[in-house]
């Protein structure tokens, strides 16, 4: 039974790559394109993983994670967080958040998977 | 996640259905200690366990730890795929 | 893993071309509010993104211009640097230069010299702005543990890396599971044991299922480095302990690392003898160097005997068919993001197999009513229905809205603004207009030319329109209605309009008029549409090169389209575009005239009556009959096609309505509804006036559609209904 993974991230192009690359290592992918949408679309169903991007229109990755950790059904799915390097004091607001996986944008699609597989069982 | 406790004369069984993840640890613990006030040979069934993480495997430790301290005999039956991955990551079965 | 990401390397020019879109609006807010933080965080978040998918996608031109441009904006964002003309001047051009680069990505094309020169030149730029030098990237120093750590002591024999890990407490909280890492540790190398230890576990009531109790002891043998062995456990290394001792470490590291942990000492010292860390030799010459702490075997076994209870859960005699439920609960199939892009072409296919399909439904619905087959007829009305709904949906897939190319005009307005010294305001309405996307994309140079010819020749200089009491600040409008089935675009400047005389002059010049003619002010507005029609005094290198409303107007014409001017010296020109809704479907009234076919768009239709004997007789010298005390200008289609052959002895008249005007035209034969195709004309027939294109009816025969307002023309002369009372 292939694992989902949620991938939100405001780049079509971002989730594109992602997609393709966790397609390929065989997950279900469900893309959004920010926090809000992201909530949107959780109803219920299982996703073992999701990859944030922090800055987004209409709502962060760190509200989403935020409203993500309050809620009953997805508090303990794993998140990876997507930041530049430029962004450490948004990595500070996602510790307390509850953010423990980071991967820095840019990425090549190995990295995302070694940081997918280090998260979740196949 | 459903839990069936069947309760026979000296022998108590449970059997775990669904995902025994850290999402349905606290309903898991109280299932098992309930099994565990239970006569003296408990089995738990494992078969129809569709997902089986380390707070589900930490649950079972602490079973089993908990019926030796009360000097019950508790054994695991049988087990799904989900579950034996997860035990031989763990190098837990031999 | 090969992983193929062209794909995503074209979806990253779409998206960049509608990033650097929003860039240009943001910017061109910016100027009117320079403050607005919202505006600030939506530029930054364009660039930010352009910049990480570029990295992403390994397109290293873009990512490192685009990331000096983030550069000077996170300092905008963060209030280090307040933004003023010369910054959004700066990063006007930025924006356009990233566009070059993408551009040159996403043709594949190197960067030429003079890009590279221009990329730098901007980066100084930028980096003025920023005060200082532009760049500077910081430089994180790895301090680097080397494995066998030098120092005194005796080596440890193994070949193995001992991993030792204390779990934060909050491990599964943070949506963690151990098992993962284990799994991953797992593909670097062989693994020689692993040891599990709850030890932390308290007893039964307070335990909190929730919280990670968890240790491992592994030993593993692996040819990757350390690096990469403690990265296995980077998203868990906040608030646990772990310890990684590499091959032939002292053996006084382990010791060190055994009295560190909380567990029994012995029971540690144990399992690395298990794992093979150590030998029984070394432990003992370890212990030896400990004083007093000879704990005693007994104490020692015990706890071993401890750690047994974990193994030995799984009884391989009973691993099962618990497969089965397994492959029972697939999980249901992922939903997609709500909004998918598509290839242009697979849905132009998509189309022109649906518009194959209306044919052929059309096609038996004919046949059926012939063979007065009930059943039949009935089914063949129910598929024609459903296939009108899927060419319905299918158009509607095809539409998009008008506003997003109205709103690149924005920045045109601005630019001729800032290089004419005008001031100028383009006023935007009606952009959730929807229309044809392929008309969206042809109309746009047509809109350009227009939109510049307002705002450069319409638009006057800010004193001359003071003088003429006006205020300073002119505005051009771009507006978009549908109406009637076709949609409505209208260019509008409250500009100086267009002069009479220099038109009639230019008009003579060119010999369309004779000096003596006194044509209305829509017949000569008209002739601007004439080629080599430019009246502009001065050249500007915007617009004015005597090129351009012929053009304009041809663009317009090969969308079916028609486009008139309206001016008044004092309040300016608006010039109309009327297009139709979409170019490959009509809804059509098919009416015969001789043997032919024709078929005039139904959504211009306005009834039908009989063409009487009486009203033919007194029609005969004049152009118009009395409908209902109406004037109706008409046509008999028998005469403007030329048609051979007996004339019908009753015939009939369509009332037509298009932009206001009504008109009739006279036919033989009214057939009724249909849906058509269009098929462009050949061209030998593009040039015929009055056919808009043709079609093929059920029956297989080709029947003409009518351009209803190049034959209204012909009809009214551009008479307006007026009362004959």
């Amino acid at each position: 039974m292939a694992k989902t993974i949620m991938v939100i991230d405001d780049s079509a192009s971002i989730r594109q790559v992602v997609n393709i690359t966790l397609k390929k290592a065989g997950y279900d992918v469900v893309e959004a394109c920010d926090g809000r949408d992201a909530l949107g679309k959780l109803t219920g169903q299982k996703i073992n993983l999701m990859v944030c991007d922090v800055n987004m229109p209409n709502m962060d990755g760190i509200s989403f994670l935020k409203a993500l950790k309050a809620s009953q059904g997805y508090r303990f799915t794993p998140v990876i967080m997507l930041t530049t390097e430029s962004q450490e004091s948004k990595k500070q607001e996602g510790k307390e958040a509850g953010a423990r996986a980071w991967v820095v944008k840019p990425f090549k699609p190995e990295q995302m998977l070694e940081a997918v597989s280090k998260l979740i069982l196949p | 996640m459903e839990i069936r406790l069947e309760k026979t004369e000296g022998l108590c069984r449970l059997g775990i259905e669904g995902e025994m993840t850290i999402y349905n640890a606290l309903d898991i613990k109280k299932a098992l200690l309930e099994t565990l006030d239970g006569p003296a040979r408990l089995e738990i069934d494992l078969s129809g366990v569709s997902e089986l993480d380390t707070s589900g495997l930490q649950l079972l430790v602490l079973a089993k730890k908990e019926a030796k301290l009360l000097g019950k005999e508790l054994r695991i039956t049988a087990h799904s795929q989900a579950t034996s991955a997860v035990f031989e990551l763990y190098n837990m079965c031999d | 893993m090969e992983i193929d990401l062209s794909e995503a390397r074209q979806t990253f020019v779409t998206e960049s071309i509608e990033l650097l879109q929003e860039m240009e609006g943001a910017l061109l807010r910016l100027e009117g509010s320079p403050g607005d933080q919202e505006t600030i965080n939506s530029l930054f978040r364009s660039a930010h993104t352009i910049k990480g998918s570029s990295g992403v996608l390994g397109i290293e031109s873009v990512e490192r211009f685009t990331h000096a441009v983030e550069n000077l904006l996170c300092k905008v964002r963060e209030n280090e640097i307040r933004i003023d003309k010369k910054i959004i001047e700066v990063l006007f051009e930025c924006r356009d230069h990233i566009q070059v680069l993408v551009d040159c990505a996403s043709s594949g094309a190197g960067l030429s010299q003079g890009l590279l020169s221009r990329e730098a030149e901007l980066v100084k730029r930028l980096g003025s702005c920023i005060g200082g030098r532009g760049d500077a990237p910081d430089k994180t120093t790895e301090k680097e543990t080397s494995g066998a750590e030098a120092g005194e002591g005796r080596l440890a024999a193994t070949n193995a890396w001992h991993i030792s890990i204390r779990f934060n407490g909050d491990l599964f909280r943070n949506g963690m599971d151990p098992a993962s890492f284990l799994n991953y540790l797992a593909g670097l190398g062989e693994t020689i044991s692993i040891t599990p230890l709850f030890e932390r576990m308290p007893a039964a009531p307070e335990m909190d299922p929730e919280e990670c109790y968890l240790g491992l002891e592994v030993d593993f043998r692996s040819e990757f480095d350390k690096k990469t062995i403690e990265d296995v456990f980077e998203f868990a290394r906040e608030g646990s302990v772990i310890h990684i001792l590499p091959p032939h470490s002292r053996v006084e590291a382990y010791m060190d690392m055994i009295r560190s942990l909380p567990e029994d000492f012995l029971l540690l010292g144990e399992i690395l003898i298990k794992g093979g860390a150590l030998t029984q030799h070394e432990l003992d010459e370890a212990l030896d160097m400990q004083k007093g702490e000879d704990a005693g075997a007994e104490q020692h076994k015990r706890l071993l005997g401890e750690i047994m209870v974990n193994e030995g859960m799984i009884y391989p005699e009973v691993v099962d068919a618990a497969l089965e439920r397994q492959k029972l609960s697939q999980a249901s199939r992922s939903k997609e993001a709500r909004t998918m892009r598509i290839d242009a072409n697979k849905l132009d296919s998509l189309i022109n197999l649906v518009g194959e399909l209306v044919i052929s439904g059309a096609n038996m619905g004919q046949h059926a009513r012939r063979l007065k087959d009930g059943w039949l007829t009935e089914s063949a009305s129910i598929m024609s229905r459903l296939v009108e709904e899927i060419r319905d949906n299918a158009m509607r897939m095809r539409m998009v809205p008008i506003g997003e190319t109205f709103s690149r005009f924005n920045r045109v307005i601005r630019d001729i603004g800032r290089d004419s010294g005008k001031d100028i305001e383009l006023k935007i309405s009606g952009g959730e207009t929807e229309l044809d996307k392929t008309v969206i994309e042809k109309i746009n140079d047509p809109l350009m030319h227009l939109v510049r010819n307002a705002a450069d020749h319409g638009i006057e200089m800010p004193e001359e329109r003071a003088s003429k009491g006006k205020a300073p600040k002119g505005t051009v409008r771009l507006n978009a209605y549908h109406d009637a089935g076709s949609i409505v675009i209208e260019v509008s400047d409250d500009g100086r309009g267009l002069s009479r005389e220099r038109i009639f002059k230019k008009a003579c010049a060119l010999g369309l008029l004779s000096p003596a003619q006194t044509p209305s002010d829509s017949e000569l507005f008209r002739l601007i549409f004439e080629p080599g029609f430019s009246t502009a005094e001065q050249v500007t290198k915007l617009s004015g090169r005597g090129v351009g409303m012929d053009v304009v107007k041809r663009n317009i014409e090969a969308l079916r389209g028609a486009v008139d001017v309206e001016s008044d010296g004092r309040s300016g020109t608006t010039v109309r575009i009327r297009l139709p809704l979409t170019l490959a479907i009509i809804d059509g009234f098919m009416v015969g005239v001789g043997g032919s076919s024709y078929v005039i768009p139904l959504d211009m239709v306005v009834e039908c009556v009989e063409f009487s004997e009486a009203e033919r007789r007194a029609a005969n010298r004049r152009r118009y009959m009395n409908l209902r005390g109406e004037m109706l200008p008409y046509i008999r289609l028998r005469d403007f096609f030329g048609t051979q052959g007996q004339e019908a002895r009753f015939e009939n008249i369509v009332v037509v309505r298009c932009a206001g005007q009504k008109a009739g035209f006279v036919v033989d034969d009214l057939y009724g509804e249909v849906q058509t195709v269009i098929k462009p004309l050949g061209r030998v027939y593009r040039d015929v006036k009055g056919i808009a294109g043709a079609t093929i009816t059920g029956n297989g025969k080709v029947a003409l559609i009518l351009d209803a307002p190049a034959l209204m023309e012909g009809a009214g002369g551009g008479a307006t209904a007026s009362n004959l009372n």
